[in-house]
């Protein structure tokens, strides 16, 4: 039998490789993957959540936690890719900084704080072109682009990749920006499709992208 | 003896100095742009082929602190010799490069533009405890590659005094560089006689991004002194406790230090700083941090003892308006500054983690200003003793209000703040009008505004400045914004 609520509390310790073992063995078990990811994982997940919000724990603690619930993630990964969109991975997520820019504290915390929530991240660092960001989204069939800049002089560039992305044909992965000189109302103004201010928020950002993405997707060649 | 503190020992420094040196030479710094490893290769410093770091040897480090000068003498627009950076000066200088201002009028936080940042130089010219001026904010109607020059060249054209400011890109320096020339007889006269101080960051931890190093090594080139500013953020891209830290700290500018003396022996390097903390649940980075105000004021020691001027982003504020607490972060900011000894404190102007700039927050803290220095000033006795023959004389005529002593000295011991400063008793402030620290703030910024004069500068230079900006950075047809007091 396996005790799901110690699963929860190492994740919620951050104790990775002990948790990558329950998760092994929780399979071993026959326990169906989908029931080890809710069960173990993001049930783990949501009390971390939880207890960030409130105060109760800090960000050391939640990437702690991030990490361990990447680690389980690797176990479960390869028996949930075939139910793309499914309950498994949240999505991958393409993220970097724009060309011109290095500054890369937040986006780093914003892609933690993302594969914590189950996202796959593939994180292209700084001073990311238009073409790598296609690239990168093609050749991981990424369902969101996330880009940061901290420059008045490298924001502008987000709206070029904007751009490309759809020349690119590549309209339907959503587009999500931030950093200090970036705003909401910039985000439209560009045509991204969404903005955050902080890292928690990103994240909520991306569920809920994705989330409405298949209405939207059905709503689309129509 | 001026006031000042402490807060390292001395063995406790030398050991950090000891350990930073040899960070340098076992971790050595890393530069990923082929562009500027090209150039370092040139000076001597080759980087490991597949980890691009470059160790760099303690007799190197120990060369470049012989050559580089104690201190930089910052001269105005006409040349003049007008702030020593160095020393035991004390200056203060409006923060840098805000995203945002605060309006005045409306207190809605906005996108700066051009007019704006022709009031703040005129505010600022006008503001009598400020040193020099920065270009504090960054105009959001000019295209972003030309903002550096842009507002170099505004400060220029309306201000007389020294500037603080920095390159937006790579290319960036050479092309503000010829804009300074211009009001030298040339480079080389430019480098006797800087007229500005530039900002480069080094990339914590122990990286050099494509821009700031060639900005770095550019200002080499020309002579322009350098503020080198790492920015760490405790516990998060650095060590979270101040020893640890400060090696961090210590190393980045050392590094910077060393690469601009092999460029060019003397270069003036500052050693600066806007390290933060790092908010371990809103993952913010406030600069007014308690342990952050404990890591400048260390620093500032590391500097003192290397014979390196000195430089710091206090004086400043992480709220959001001028509030309680911009007025706590900023006073408690420039007296630590002040008896630190920093040589040159950005800091006047800025709230909200250096991303917003405020004309209200800029005069009430050339206030403040004026307090720091004034606390730092030396205690001496000043005909005060023997205190015997004073004392009579005040048990005698009660008072000493007119006493040859008092007359003598009160105008420099006591110190009458200007109108920020609320000194008036309850009936006084109702019979003035029941002010606020705001309707008094605005009235001295129109006040100040009102008796700006300008010093124009000659037709054909603003035509050559404007020539130069057009021509390296603005799309064909497109047109810089005209001004007041341009023709
Ligand atoms: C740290 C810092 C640096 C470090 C960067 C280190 C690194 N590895 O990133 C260093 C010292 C290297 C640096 C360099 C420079 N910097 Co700098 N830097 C900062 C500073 C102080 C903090 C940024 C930060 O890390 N904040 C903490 C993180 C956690 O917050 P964040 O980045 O905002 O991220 C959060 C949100 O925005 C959001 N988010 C971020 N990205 C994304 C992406 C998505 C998709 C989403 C949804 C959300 C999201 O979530 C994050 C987590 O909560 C800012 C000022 C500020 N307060 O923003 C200046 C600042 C951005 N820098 C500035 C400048 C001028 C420079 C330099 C040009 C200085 C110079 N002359 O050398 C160089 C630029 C070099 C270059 N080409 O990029 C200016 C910008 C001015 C302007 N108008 O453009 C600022 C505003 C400071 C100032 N007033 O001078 N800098």
């Amino acid at each position: 039998m396996i005790d799901y609520a110690e699963m929860n509390q190492l994740l919620f310790e951050g104790q990775h490789e002990a948790l990558k073992r329950m998760t092994e063995e929780a399979l071993a078990a026959g326990r169906p993957p989908t029931e080890v990811l809710e069960e173990g994982l993001i049930a783990g997940m949501a009390v971390v959540g939880e207890d960030f919000k409130h105060n109760r724990i800090y960000v050391p603690e939640v990437l702690l936690a991030a990490r361990a619930m990447k680690a389980g993630m690797a176990v479960l990964q390869p028996l949930l890719t075939s139910r793309p969109g499914g309950a498994g991975s949240a999505g991958v997520i393409v993220m970097g900084t724009v060309k011109g820019d290095l500054h890369d504290i937040g986006k780093n915390l914003v892609g933690m704080m993302a594969e914590g929530s189950g996202f796959t991240v593939v994180d292209l660092g700084t001073d990311t072109s238009a073409e790598q960001y296609i690239e990168a989204v093609r050749r991981h069939d990424a369902r969101i682009l996330g880009m940061s800049a901290l420059l008045t002089t490298t924001m502008i560039y987000m709206r070029t990749v904007v751009q490309a992305m759809k020349a690119a044909g590549l309209e339907h992965v959503k587009i999500c920006v931030g950093g200090a000189p970036v705003s909401a109302d910039y985000a439209r103004q560009i045509g991204a499709d969404g903005y955050a201010a902080d890292a928690a928020s990103a994240v909520e950002l991306f569920r809920r992208l994705i989330a409405e993405r298949p209405a939207a997707a059905e709503a689309g060649p129509a | 003896m001026r006031p000042s503190m402490r807060v390292l020992h001395p063995s406790l420094r030398d050991r950090v100095i000891d350990e930073s040196m040899d960070v340098l030479a076992r971790l050595g710094v890393q530069v990923e742009d082929p562009g500027a490893r090209q150039r370092l290769e040139a000076i001597g410093l080759r980087a490991d082929p597949t980890t691009h770091r470059i160790q760099i040897p303690r007799t190197l480090v120990e060369q470049a602190l012989v050559t580089a000068p104690s201190s930089v003498t910052l001269h105005d627009r006409e040349g003049r010799p007008a702030a020593v950076v160095g020393g035991d000066e004390v200056h203060f200088v409006p923060a840098s490069s805000a995203l945002r201002v605060l309006d005045r009028h409306t207190q809605q936080v906005r996108d700066p533009n051009s007019a704006d940042f022709v009031e703040y130089v005129k505010l600022g010219h006008g503001l009598p405890n400020l040193s020099y001026l920065s270009t504090a904010f960054i105009p959001k109607d000019v295209p972003q590659d030309i903002a550096d020059a842009w507002r170099l060249y505004l400060v220029a054209a309306h201000s007389t005094r020294p500037i603080v400011s920095g390159a937006f890109t790579a290319w960036g320096v050479p092309r503000m560089g010829q804009i300074m020339a211009m009001f030298r007889s040339g480079r080389d006269d430019l480098a006797a006689r800087p007229m500005a101080l530039f900002t480069v960051c080094p990339n914590t931890p122990l990286r050099w991004g494509e821009d700031p190093i060639a900005n770095l090594m550019d200002c080499a080139e020309w002579g322009i002194p350098v503020e080198i500013v790492p920015v760490l953020l405790l516990g998060m891209i650095s060590p979270a406790t101040t020893v640890g830290a400060l090696v961090l700290h210590t190393a980045e500018v050392l590094s910077g230090l060393t690469i601009a003396q092999l460029v060019r022996p003397g270069t003036p390097i500052v050693f600066g700083g806007a390290p933060a903390s790092f908010h371990m649940q809103l993952m913010s980075n406030p600069m007014t941090a308690v342990e952050a105000l404990q890591l400048y004021c260390a620093y500032a020691e590391v500097a003192k003892h290397l014979g390196l001027p000195s430089q710091a982003y206090m004086a400043l504020s992480d709220s959001k308006f001028n509030d309680p607490q911009a007025g706590m972060e900023t006073g408690v900011g420039a007296f630590l500054a002040a008896l630190a000894g920093i040589n040159s404190v950005s800091g006047p102007g800025m709230l909200d983690y250096v991303n917003c700039f405020s004309l209200e927050k800029l005069v009430f803290d050339d206030e403040v200003v004026a307090h720091a220095r004034r606390f730092i000033r030396p205690v001496e006795v000043r005909e005060d003793l023997p205190a015997g023959p004073l004392l009579e004389e005040l048990i005698r005529d009660k008072h000493l209000l007119m006493s040859d002593h008092t007359l003598a000295h009160w105008p420099e011991e006591l110190y009458l703040p200007g109108p920020m400063v609320d000194r008036t008793n309850w009936d006084q402030w109702e019979g003035q009008g029941s002010r606020t620290w705001r309707d008094r703030a605005l009235d001295q910024i129109d006040e100040i505004l009102g008796r700006y004069e300008e010093a124009p500068l000659p037709d054909a230079l603003h035509a050559e400045i404007r020539g130069l900006i057009s021509r390296t950075g603005l799309e064909p047809g497109a047109a810089l914004p005209m001004l007041g007091g341009v023709r």
